[in-house]
């Protein structure tokens, strides 16, 4: 309403533009995209590897520099005007709002439903994400370009914020296409270097890893009171767990007082059925516990033990119909001792672990998994390796955003008012 | 200290807090309410700080802990804010937060567990947490802050300035915070699973309520005159604040997210 209002004095489509000729340009961009998505389907982001992305971002760039010749015209100044950044920034809102919505699979459920035809399952493979994207690329770029010409340090705030999201948006868009992901299983003691992509292929990489172990250490399980021929943790609607620790001994379970005498966490088993210290890859955790019944009185004293490939598992029986049971221990930490060997002879060694990952030659080498069944017994590790040779852009913007952040949080808005408001003014 | 005895050192923080509340409309009293207000915050930081060495890891895991923190933040910024602009309104509205917050963690207290996943253990992880939520508390904020500037602008068909300095201050240093959140987050997925951006559920929503909150910030530049759309749209960037924090776990389309706890 208010917008309408106000822009009623000058004629659609008469210079200078405003909020009317925004909102229908932006959409018409985003129909044409629509239009595309429906005729041609989905836009192949892969047709942007390298050097095609490179060649991209270099017109990119000169189309932002070439605005410089038409810097005093009305479209440039509107092309790069807040009422169409505002438009802009608005349908990239919509767009990632129906993903947000809208599962991304990449294919429809099934039937081919509508939605589905205008690229709402593969969001950011549509047109009308990919025209729009590539818009907000060159709008703000050519900004950056006309306020850089009459560069003035009072707007530094500005500059990083801008320069830096179209560094991320730039780098991060393009890079996406060149950036290569695999997954490795490596068994202990051996050396590999097949890998598979998200397809399931297998490639061979020049980079070859040697795992000489793989260790694990865990959390102290929990315990639970199960049915014993459904194995359903009790009582039904809500069930009851005492997490073992050792600072706090006791517990309810489903009407009944626990209280744990002893806590092994590394135990194997004595040939009477109780348990002893032993840290070795086939121990498991094992808990001696006392469980009373306060309406009855009934006391039941005994060996708890969850168990792994190595060790029969062992339950407390309250009655025939229930039984206490040990969980299945959370990893703490996962990590696998290796080596890693390049053509040329680089050699490095690592112990990976998740949120430490080892990088060599423009890869990174993560800890990604291992067999969930075997748990600490697992024989091989499985790595992901990654290939990102747009990282470096992506985060020189990241470290001016930052600093533009940090600049609005100390300064608020006050400071920079003045500028930029009389930068609008003598735009309209 | 745990979640047993937590009531003991919430009821007290929100018993001061609401008093101090009331009594910051009587012009006498600001030296009280000032006193009831950092006596309730103490309290509360007392029982965070017990409860932290307790768990042996950073309370910032499951939803009730974001919650402890996020009414503590309420608190301590509506406190700073309501002593740098002297709104009063300011205080009272983030201590009844606050303690609304307080008030879901003791009747609908959820599973706590004590185990943090190896993913989560990560220098990253407390930065990123406590930046969103001081963001979200400033976001808050100013959404009162709007409806109060819509009701002048109604009555006198005028906005009044220094509600706008005010809100636009705050939606400045809340996308500070959002921003320096992103990128922590980013950062530390990088190290964690990879990719700094993967388009996981909660991570589209968090782009979306950024780019709402960038396009208040262009409206503001134009002057007066796009005021009430701008206003307008803090509620709206509010709601998609919550569905970004909250609802995105009950979306079928954030089945499988890394951010679901």
């Amino acid at each position: 309403m208010t917008i309408m209002q106000q822009e009623n004095k000058r004629k659609f489509w008469q210079m200078p533009w405003g909020y009317p000729e925004s909102i229908t340009i932006t959409a018409g961009i985003a129909f044409v995209g629509f239009v595309l998505q429906i005729t041609i389907k989905e836009f192949n982001f892969y047709l942007l590897t390298s050097p095609v992305n490179l060649i991209v971002g270099a017109l990119i760039v000169s189309l932002c520099l070439l605005t410089l010749t038409i810097r005093k015209s009305k479209f440039l100044k509107w092309f790069t005007s807040i009422p169409f950044s505002v438009c802009l920034i608005m349908a990239l809102l919509i767009l990632t709002l129906i993903m947000g919505l809208t599962p991304q699979t990449g294919t429809a459920p099934a039937d081919r439903n509508f939605f589905a035809l205008l690229g709402f399952y593969n969001m950011t493979g549509s047109w009308p994400f990919i025209l729009i994207y590539f818009t907000t690329l060159l709008s703000l770029g050519s900004l950056i370009v006309r306020r850089l010409a009459k560069f003035n340090i009072k707007d530094y705030g500005f500059y990083l914020n801008h320069i830096g999201l179209w560094l991320v948006l730039l780098a991060g868009g393009l890079g996406h296409a060149d950036m290569e992901r695999y997954i490795m299983h490596v068994r202990e003691g051996e050396v590999e270097w097949r890998v598979y992509d998200d397809e399931g292929t297998v490639k061979e990489l020049p980079i070859a890893i040697q795992l000489n172990d793989f260790d694990m250490e865990e959390y102290p399980p929990k315990l639970t009171i199960i049915d014993r021929t459904t194995g359903e943790p009790q009582p039904l609607s809500a069930p009851d767990y005492y997490q073992i620790d050792t600072k706090a001994p006791t517990g309810k379970l489903d009407g009944w007082v626990l209280e744990m005498n002893e806590y092994i966490h590394q135990a194997v088993r004595n040939s009477d059925s109780t348990y002893r210290e032993m840290p070795m890859p086939g121990s498991t955790p094992a808990a001696h516990i006392t469980m009373t019944n306060p309406s009855t009185g009934e006391t039941l004293t005994g060996w708890v033990c969850g168990g792994n490939r190595a060790q029969l598992y062992k339950s407390l029986e309250l009655s025939e119909k229930y039984t206490v049971v040990m969980t299945v221990a959370e990893p703490k930490r996962f990590m696998s001792d290796i080596e890693v060997y390049t053509p040329d002879g680089t050699t490095k060694s690592a112990i990976l672990e998740v949120n430490h990952p080892l990088r060599i030659k423009g890869w990174t080498i993560y800890q990604y998994g291992y067999d969930n069944a075997a748990g600490r017994l697992s024989s091989y590790s499985s790595m992901e390796l990654v290939y990102d040779p747009w990282i470096v852009p992506v985060y020189i913007g990241f470290v001016m955003i930052a600093i533009g952040a940090i600049a609005m949080i100390v300064r608020g808005r006050s400071s920079n008012r003045k500028t930029l408001l009389t930068d609008n003014q003598k735009e309209e | 200290m745990n979640w047993d005895t937590f009531i003991w050192f919430a009821l007290p923080a929100m018993i001061l807090w609401a008093c101090a509340g009331i009594v910051v409309y009587r012009k006498k009293s600001k030296v009280l309410a000032d006193i009831l207000m950092i006596t309730g915050i103490s309290i509360y930081t007392l029982f965070i700080i017990g409860f932290w060495i307790n768990i042996e890891r950073p309370p910032l895991r499951t939803m009730g802990e974001t919650r402890l923190w996020y009414s503590f933040f309420l608190a301590v910024i509506g406190y700073v804010t309501y002593r740098r602009w002297k709104y009063p309104w300011l205080l009272s509205f983030s201590a009844l937060v606050a303690s609304v917050f307080i008030c879901i963690n003791l009747f609908k207290p959820e599973i706590h567990s004590k185990n943090l996943m190896p993913a989560l253990q990560s220098i990253w992880f407390i930065p990123h947490v406590t930046s969103y939520i001081l963001s979200y508390a400033m976001f808050g904020a100013a959404t009162v802050g709007a409806f109060v500037q819509l009701r002048k602008i109604n009555r006198k068909g005028l906005s009044d300035k220094k509600i706008f300095d005010f809100l636009d201050n705050l939606v400045y240093v809340g996308f500070g915070f959002l921003v320096l959140g992103m990128l922590m987050g980013c950062v530390w997925a990088k190290e964690a699973w990879g990719h700094y951006w993967s388009w996981d559920p909660k991570e589209t929503w968090a782009f979306v309520t950024s780019m709402a909150y960038l396009a208040y910030i262009h409206l503001r530049l134009q002057g007066k005159k796009y005021e009430k759309t701008a206003l307008w749209l803090l509620p709206v960037a509010l709601i998609l604040l919550l569905i970004t924090w909250i609802g995105v776990n009950y979306l079928p389309s954030a089945q499988g997210s890394i951010h679901v706890y």
